[in-house]
Formats: C-alpha cells, structure tokens, sequence
C-alpha cells in the first residue's frame, strides 16, 4: 500500500472501515477517541466520491460521524455548490481519508495506541 | 446498502396523507415540516410539500399530488449541511449527498435534464427549502441525530476469509465421526472471526506504523 503524501498534514486511511463495521468496533473506538482529542481543529474530510471538505471539526461519534463548521470544498472549481455550507454533517462510512494538522498528532499517543493493538490482536 | 432516492406513490391518512411507515420494525415518525420545496439533482424545486423525518428514513410528500413523493434511507445521505450562500444556492437550504449504489461513472449525466422520465436511483443531490428559513439549524440537528441512529448493518456472514477458512477446516477435521463435525461446526466460526480480527488488527498497525513513521520523517527535529 502506497499511501498519498499531503504536504504539511498527516493523512489517516479510513476505507477499511467500510467494509467490516462489526469488526472494526475495536479499531473505530481507536479513532474515535483519538478524533475526539482533535476537536476544535482543522481538519480535512477527503470522501469516497472524491470530495475533500476542509473545516473545523465540531464532533465525532463511535461510528465516526464527522461534524464539521466552517467548511469549504478544497476543491472549488468542481464542487462549486459546496462553496459555503456553514456546518456539514459526513457520515462515517463514506470517509475516505481524514487529513489531520501536524500539531494535533500526538506521537506519543499513537506509539502506544500502536503497541496495544500490536499485543491485544 | 445505499439504495439511493425512491419514488413514494403511497401514503395513508386523509387529505394530504402521511407516508407509510415501518412500525413493526421500531420506525418513528421524529419531526414533520410542513411547506418545504424539494428539488433533486440539478432539476427545479418541487412544491408544496411536506417533509417527514422518521428514525430510518426522510420523505417528502407533495402537498396536492397524492401519488407524488420522494424518500431516501439515512443510510443512504452520505452527507448533509446548511447552506445559506445566495452564490451556491439561490434559497437557504438543507444540502444532502446521496449514495446511490450506481457506478459513479453512471450517475448523473447533465443531459438528464432533457429525460421526459427521470431516473432517481441516479440522484446524488437533493437540496430541501423550508419556506421558513429560520426552521434550517433545527432541520440539521434532526438529521445529525437521525444519522445516529442509522449505522451501517453488521453483517454477520461477510468477509470470504471467513468462508475459505472454514472449508479448509472442515476438510481437515472431516473423517474423525460425528464428534469431529460437531466441533468443526461450532469452532469454525470462532476460528474464523479471530482470524479476520487478526487481520484488520494488522491493517490498523501498519496504518499507525505508517502515520508515525511519516510524522518522524516529516517533523523530526534533526531535520
């Protein structure tokens, strides 16, 4: 797997989360409360169908609904109507990638967030 | 999965009706709005109708045609927002994405206005106008908690791991009697969940491998 690099942001794959809801419950709950620690930052949503929407993230549930405020299109010129939804709702399933700021990725955490997902298996 | 938008020709009730809903299955009915315009893809806005938010689904119901309605699973609005920009929309509304099941390459066309007969599994737009405007934050709350309640299904019987996992245990432990075939019937599934746990847990690693390996490289302090 050859991941796309995003200058500047550190970009989370989320497409395994489509397919096996039931088993990802573990792994979900990961993110979730990592994501939740993110809250109050700006945060890029790339969707499935292409749509990347950048905003402040408002909230995240355990299914990893995303609520964003602030939001616009990071690509404008093909998603013109998307200029200027003030708040938008992403359902957790059709997210692709999550791009996260630099400053809110805490090293630390995900070292042990890793190690423990490396033991319990 | 995601059905996309359905043609709702149906309704109970008098007068204008109410759309059927699924009570055996737990459906509520959450919030009625009544005077919203609706109008799907890049097609002209639809009124007078209702709107109608039931725990699994959002409806809208003309208001004069009995035999004219759209709805749409939550599992199916992939996404929704308030938009107020004259600029992206000439009327504040609640802007929702629709997941269709359609190969994206299909959906869509912008000939699609010139079909006398319009294809609704292949809408991924719909914008819905409440002639209140002030109705718009609560409409997007309703959603947002409606969205909750709708997960996308556990499939107990996916993943195809699961399937060759098992036939290969049943082959190896077949010949034993009936002793045997009692416990590869009831431990194969064990086997095979942990097995697909295994793997996902494996993706998840080298997904946080991968992060804090590109992290370091990128923010290392030694540059």
């Amino acid at each position: 797997m050859a991941p796309p690099l995003f200058v500047g942001d550190v970009t989370l794959p989320l497409q395994f989360l489509d397919r096996k809801q039931s088993r990802t419950q573990s792994h979900a709950m990961l993110f979730f409360s990592y994501f939740k620690d993110l809250v109050g930052r700006e945060v890029t949503v790339e969707l499935k169908n292409d749509l990347a929407i950048r905003g402040t993230l408002i909230s995240v549930d355990q299914y990893l609904n995303i609520k964003l405020e602030n939001t616009r299109a990071v690509d404008q010129d093909n998603f013109p109507h998307m200029l200027s939804v003030r708040n938008c709702f992403i359902r957790g399933s059709v997210v692709r990638y999550v791009q996260l700021p630099p400053e809110g990725v805490d090293v630390d955490l995900l070292h042990d967030a890793t190690r423990r997902e490396a033991r319990g298996g | 999965m995601a059905t996309g938008l359905r043609l709702v020709t149906e309704r109970v009730g008098d007068g204008a009706g109410e759309p059927i809903l699924d009570a055996q299955n737990g459906e509520e009915l959450v919030h009625v709005q009544p005077s919203v315009s609706i109008a799907l893809g890049n097609r002209p806005l639809e009124s007078p109708g209702t709107l109608y938010i039931s725990s699994k689904q959002v409806v809208w119901l003309s208001d004069v045609d009995r035999t004219k309605g759209y709805a749409v699973d939550f599992l199916s609005v992939s996404l929704h927002a308030v938009s107020r920009d004259p600029e992206a929309y000439p009327s504040p509304c609640i802007y929702t994405q629709i997941e269709t099941g359609v190969e994206d390459d299909e959906s869509e066309s912008s000939d699609s206005e010139n079909n006398e007969t319009l294809d609704l599994s292949k809408i991924t737009e719909m914008r819905l106008v409440p002639s209140d405007p002030d109705q718009l934050d609560t409409l997007f709350e309703i959603f947002c908690d409606c969205a909750e309640l709708n997960p996308e299904p556990v499939d107990e019987e996916d993943g195809e791991h699961n399937w060759v996992f098992s036939a290969d245990n049943l082959v190896t432990e077949s010949g034993d009697g009936e002793e045997s075939e009692w416990i590869s019937q009831n431990s194969v599934p064990t086997i095979g969940h942990s097995n697909g746990d295994h793997d996902l847990a494996n993706t998840v690693l080298q997904v946080l491998l991968w992060a804090l390996r590109f992290y370091e490289q990128t923010f290392s302090p030694t540059r």
